[in-house]
């Protein structure tokens, strides 16, 4: 049986409640097709057959759901527009309340296999003048220890770095076994590695003072319950007057009352309030 | 080297329930906003975090209590959030319905006094409890509130949530309710979205 636009229609409204993810009928082949895929795969019956499946989270079905409209894989320079917002915005204005020579943090969590965290090192070291006036202390951290160890290693592939100039390969890499490359030394002794789990409040009192998190493509995954347990944290681990970034289609509004939104010309991103009596 | 290693700055204890308990009546926000977070999944703690929340002004506070008794989850969490389904303040009242939609089966014995509430807003907001039950639930707790509610305000709340929820043992009665608003002529038109979504008809 074809899937309706009324069909659509429903879908896209739950997805938006239950994720952010907005989508209009102008992207219906796109929406279509990944439905089809997963009655498929869920061997559904019918569109409604699914959409019960759907709402119900049967065997993580909204995980897999939210995989095929999102693109999985990360590289270095995903989302670029946050790491220019960072250098052309946000660090501006951490910077003018610290002494010179103060210390900025910036948490990359979750860090995957550390292609984040190493962004924001390459980034900062290409693009921020004044790099070399503040001690600037990057973590990563996830809930996976073998990503972790995979992060400490920094060890990528040619599609991992497609997004680099070969000027940036050339100096931070160095060629190694498969045709692989290995993040400069240096960078990979700088940032600290360490396990997570975004929801669990006693884990993350471990982690303050950040002056700058990116908790990108996770908050999405999770249920109500959770999203919210996560922002608390987040917001405790924050200074205050610190920016968050999210992914592209995650909206801390949606989320929580607890920040601010901050529109920048590069990027949105999301504030710890400063004075936050309230 | 400007990139140096940092790590972990922060502190051990804050899940220990015990030191945080008096904070909850503390005069410092700061101090009610750690108080709570720490009383997240205590279910002895809900009469606590429920006066708390009675007296709570501070929005971010208000909604770390929430998150508390949402933690909690039992019917006791759920009893300490329905009031604020009448606050004046609409923060609250969304704040309420964000985390009682996260309890679908605590919830779920609640529903109908709240659908009999006397206060046709209470009425309303309830309808979007239902929205995170299963189908076959929310369709009957809707259905039967739709068959006998007088408010068009209501059943139009209740009909949108339909839309997304309903299962096709709702049409007899969105058929009825479209004849009996038929001089309301925005629930007619609700009401025939809401059936050829839930039919899956071509539209």
């Amino acid at each position: 049986m074809p899937i309706t636009p009324d069909d659509v229609q429903r879908f896209c409204e739950f997805l938006y409640r239950r994720t952010g993810m907005s989508f209009t009928q102008s992207k219906r082949y796109f929406i279509d097709h990944r439905i089809e895929d997963r009655i498929a795969a869920t061997g559904s019956s019918s569109f409604q057959a699914y959409f019960s499946l759907l709402r119900a989270d049967a065997d993580h079905e909204i995980e897999h759901l939210i995989n095929s409209f999102t693109v999985n894989e990360t590289y270095f320079y995903r989302e670029d527009h946050q790491l220019r917002c960072m250098t052309s915005s946000m660090l501006g204005a951490i910077a003018a309340l610290k002494p010179p020579g103060g210390t900025i943090r910036i948490w990359s969590i979750p860090c995957s296999t550390g292609e984040e965290p190493y962004s924001i090192a390459l980034w900062l070291m290409e693009n921020w003048p004044e790099v070399d006036n503040y001690n600037v202390e990057i973590l990563g951290s996830d809930i996976d220890t073998r990503a972790l160890q995979a992060a400490a290693e920094g060890i990528y592939g040619d599609r991992a770095l497609m997004r680099l100039s070969r000027d940036i390969v050339t100096r931070y890499f160095k060629p190694v076994a498969n045709g692989n490359h290995q993040i400069d030394e240096g960078l990979r002794g700088s940032i600290e590695f360490t396990r997570v789990n975004l929801i669990d409040a006693q884990d993350m009192a471990r982690y303050r003072d950040f002056d700058l998190i990116f908790c990108r493509n996770v908050l999405i995954y999770f249920d109500d319950a959770s999203r919210r347990q996560a922002a608390e944290n987040l917001y405790d681990c924050l200074r205050p007057g610190g920016y968050i970034c999210l992914g592209h289609s995650e909206s801390m509004s949606r989320i929580s009352p607890l920040f601010s939104v901050c529109r920048f010309p590069d990027a949105i991103v999301y504030q710890r309030p400063e004075a936050d009596h309230g | 080297m400007p990139l140096v290693k940092g790590g972990a700055r922060g502190s051990d204890t804050s899940g220990d329930l015990t030191p945080q308990r008096p904070a909850l009546d503390s005069s410092d926000a700061e101090s009610r906003w750690a108080a709570a977070r720490a009383l997240a999944g205590h279910a002895e703690a809900v009469p606590e975090l429920a006066a708390a929340l009675g007296r709570e002004t501070v929005p971010r506070v208000r909604e770390a209590i929430m998150t508390a008794l949402m933690r909690i989850g039992d019917a006791a969490s759920v009893e300490a959030m329905l009031p604020s389904l009448r606050s004046q303040d609409a923060g609250q009242r969304a704040a309420a319905i964000e985390s009682l939609q996260a309890l679908p089966e605590a919830i779920a014995p609640f529903m109908a006094p709240l659908f009999g509430d006397r206060d046709s807003d209470v009425r309303l907001l309830a309808t979007e409890l239902a929205r995170n039950m299963k189908a076959p639930d929310a369709t009957r707790l809707l259905c039967e509130l739709i068959e006998r509610e007088q408010h068009p305000n209501v059943c139009a709340a209740a009909i949108d949530v339909l839309t997304e929820v309903g299962t096709p043992e709702a049409i007899p009665v969105l058929e009825k309710c479209a004849v009996r608003f038929a001089e309301t002529p925005f629930l007619p038109f609700a009401i025939s979205v809401a059936i050829a979504r839930i039919s899956g008809a071509e539209g």
